[in-house]
């Protein structure tokens, strides 16, 4: 039985799911003040080589390209992190976390706190300490934040993708003034690339929906990212680590794959259309970046403000599990 | 650590009795119920009065159905409700409110993954993804979903207390297939995950707190191959893990064994002096319980 066949029953299984029950068709199902779609969007892609060198610069450039109002803001950053594997690339890197403090410090907020809700792993403390990030949370006295944890508000969603009615939502993320996504460039075994819009499923809390956050695979993995973007009512920046991304059997199993690229935006639906170009993957094919961009950004290419490195100077050819053979049909 | 951490956990009581699960948050059923089982075992008059009002929180909070919900702003009733069983029952308080919890507990079932995959497991378990056996069921985080490990666990750890008073063959049945379950969630090494041991014919590995949380539910197997090879796991795991979740979870487990715990009390010690466990409340709780001999409160 060859991969490629394990993809139906994969979706099935993922943490015991079937996923298309709700299904994503053409019919429009967001409300009115869910509708985020600008006419242009802008995306800079920034070369970057390393982790240890260079970056508060680099982060800093990509601010002022995007020229945020952040003075006197409250910023939430929200990396990626997952479990802890000491040989792997699951994870953002904590320099670059840090480097985004500096960053964002610098460009005037008030406040920036970091904020993540493994999928997987309650034990926060080993996942801070091992992965390097509470030693930079410590060296630039910021303040973390458990979304798995926090206090909780509920919300209608947005959309209607996946039949649920409401998230309940970290209470840390609604008073926030921006939130930034920082995932990393990865693919993902069941929704073809893991990238800003798949990160904000940290951001649902697991106290509510579990370790996994299992209701969000019965309700479709495509189907939660769309809903729980549509429903977040913050004002979004997104900070992709493609520094080394994964590529393969992602989030978690997948291989090393050096991009060497920062990309950046306020528009999460055209970053992710542009990390997923970098990666070689058609974003047209990937169902969440396909209703989003219907209604929450821009996946056109043509609608997308390319700045910084042309996408072809750090294009890399992520490998795909084959069941997603597909998405690198535009190559 | 034990008079620090009692002090800690007073101080950061809510002025409504519970515990948030860091200082300064909404209460909830977890940590509450965990800081009032420790306090409430230890003899001093602060830490039985804090407990006494934890005791108070955790009752006022039962559904009429008997379930509880995660936390105070949450309305339907959750995972949580084994811990508060155990709570009530581990400190003899609200024994009545103790045994609607483990009916409620009984009538939980998780979601299934349909007959096609039931008989696909059956007959071409190559085709699946995840290597699971998809017909036993043990309990879910929340309605509306699929059976995982910790869940169950704490299930598992409430309703072996309660198999007395909640009488009946459905509950050794439960306990039975449940139990078959968390063995099949089993990852190859020993040791257990959130609840998927293989992925896409890649081996997941154990995380140290489930898998010490999942050999303290099955404790009363311990003579078998699992549970040793998985106690050996855990051993392993405990070279690189020093987390005060997963060593207080490590120290309760090797306690139900009888194992020898001198290595592992200094090192939640330390650990709490050089972290506070990052202001983790459930797990300064825990550490408590795993240095007053709490593993007890666990057992059936």
């Amino acid at each position: 039985m060859s991969l490629g066949r394990r993809a139906f029953l994969g979706g099935a299984l993922a943490a015991g799911a079937a996923s298309v029950g709700h299904g994503c068709t053409d019919a429009p199902r967001w409300e009115r003040s869910a509708v985020r779609q600008p006419s242009r969007s802008r995306v800079a892609i920034l070369p970057a080589s390393a982790y240890d060198s260079g970056l508060v610069e680099i982060v800093m450039r990509g601010l002022r390209l995007f020229e945020l109002p952040l003075a006197g803001k409250r910023v939430v950053l929200k990396p990626n992190f997952v479990e802890h594997d000491p040989a792997g690339v699951v994870n953002t890197h904590p320099a670059l976390v840090a480097a985004a403090i500096e960053a964002f410090r610098h460009a005037g907020a008030r406040q920036v706190v970091v904020a993540e809700g493994p999928g997987h792993y309650r034990d926060t403390e080993h996942l801070l300490t091992a992965t390097g990030l509470h030693a930079v949370l410590r060296e630039h006295r910021t303040r973390y934040v458990d979304l798995n944890n926090d206090d909780v508000r509920a919300l209608r969603v947005g959309s209607h993708y996946t039949g649920l009615g409401h998230f309940y939502l970290p209470q840390t993320l609604l008073d926030a003034d921006l939130l930034v996504s920082m995932p990393k460039l990865k693919t993902h075994h069941w929704a073809g690339v893991t990238l800003s819009l798949k990160n904000m499923f940290g951001c649902i809390p697991g106290a509510i929906y579990g370790w996994p956050k299992n209701v969000l695979h019965w309700a479709g993995i495509h189907e939660s990212i769309v809903d729980i973007n549509s429903t977040l009512p913050v004002p979004r920046f997104s900070i992709v680590d493609g520094i080394v991304g994964m590529e393969g059997n992602g989030p978690i199993q997948g291989d090393a794959r050096r991009c060497g690229a920062l990309v950046f935006g306020d528009d999460p639906v055209a970053v992710d259309a542009t990390a997923a170009r970098l990666m070689t993957i058609d974003p047209r094919q990937i169902k969440y970046l396909a209703q989003t961009g219907r209604f929450l950004g821009n996946v056109a290419e043509e609608r997308i403000d390319q700045a910084g490195e042309p996408i072809d100077r750090l294009r890399q050819d992520f490998r795909v599990l084959p069941m997603f053979d597909a998405l690198k049909s535009f190559a | 650590m034990m008079r620090s951490g009692q002090a800690r956990l007073v101080a950061s009581q809510n002025p409504d009795g519970g515990w948030g699960a860091h200082e300064g948050r909404v209460s909830s059923t977890e940590t509450t119920a965990l800081a009032s089982l420790a306090l409430g075992r230890l003899d001093t008059p602060a830490s039985r009065a804090s407990a006494a009002l934890g005791l108070r929180w955790l009752a006022a909070r039962q559904h009429d159905d008997g379930g509880w919900p995660v936390s105070a702003n949450v309305d339907h009733g959750s995972w949580a409700t084994a811990l508060a069983v155990l709570a009530l029952d581990g400190l003899g308080a609200e024994r009545v409110r103790a045994v609607r919890g483990a009916r409620w507990l009984m009538r939980r079932t998780p979601r299934t993954l349909g007959v096609v995959v039931s008989l696909l497991h059956r007959f071409a378990p190559g085709t699946l993804a995840v290597r699971l056996n998809p017909d036993l069921k043990g309990w879910a985080w929340t309605a509306d979903a699929a059976s995982f490990v910790e869940p169950t666990c704490y299930a598992l750890l409430a309703l072996k207390r309660m198999r007395r008073r909640v009488s009946g063959a459905a509950v050794t049945e439960r306990i039975d297939e449940a139990e078959r379950m968390v063995y099949d969630r089993m990852c190859r090494g020993g040791g257990w995950n959130y609840g998927n041991s293989s992925v896409l014919e890649a081996e997941l590995w154990p995380y140290a707190d489930v898998t010490a949380l999942a050999l303290l539910a099955l404790a009363d197997h311990r003579e078998r191959e699992a549970n040793q090879r998985s106690l050996r796991a855990l051993r392993g795991m405990l070279h690189d893990v020093d987390s005060g979740l997963s060593v207080a979870w490590a120290t309760l487990c090797f306690a139900a064994y009888g194992e020898d715990l001198t290595p592992w009390r200094p090192r939640l010690v330390e650990r709490y002096r050089r972290t506070a466990f990052l202001g983790d409340m459930k797990a300064v709780a825990l550490a408590l319980l795993a240095l007053s001999g709490g593993a007890e409160v666990f057992q059936a």
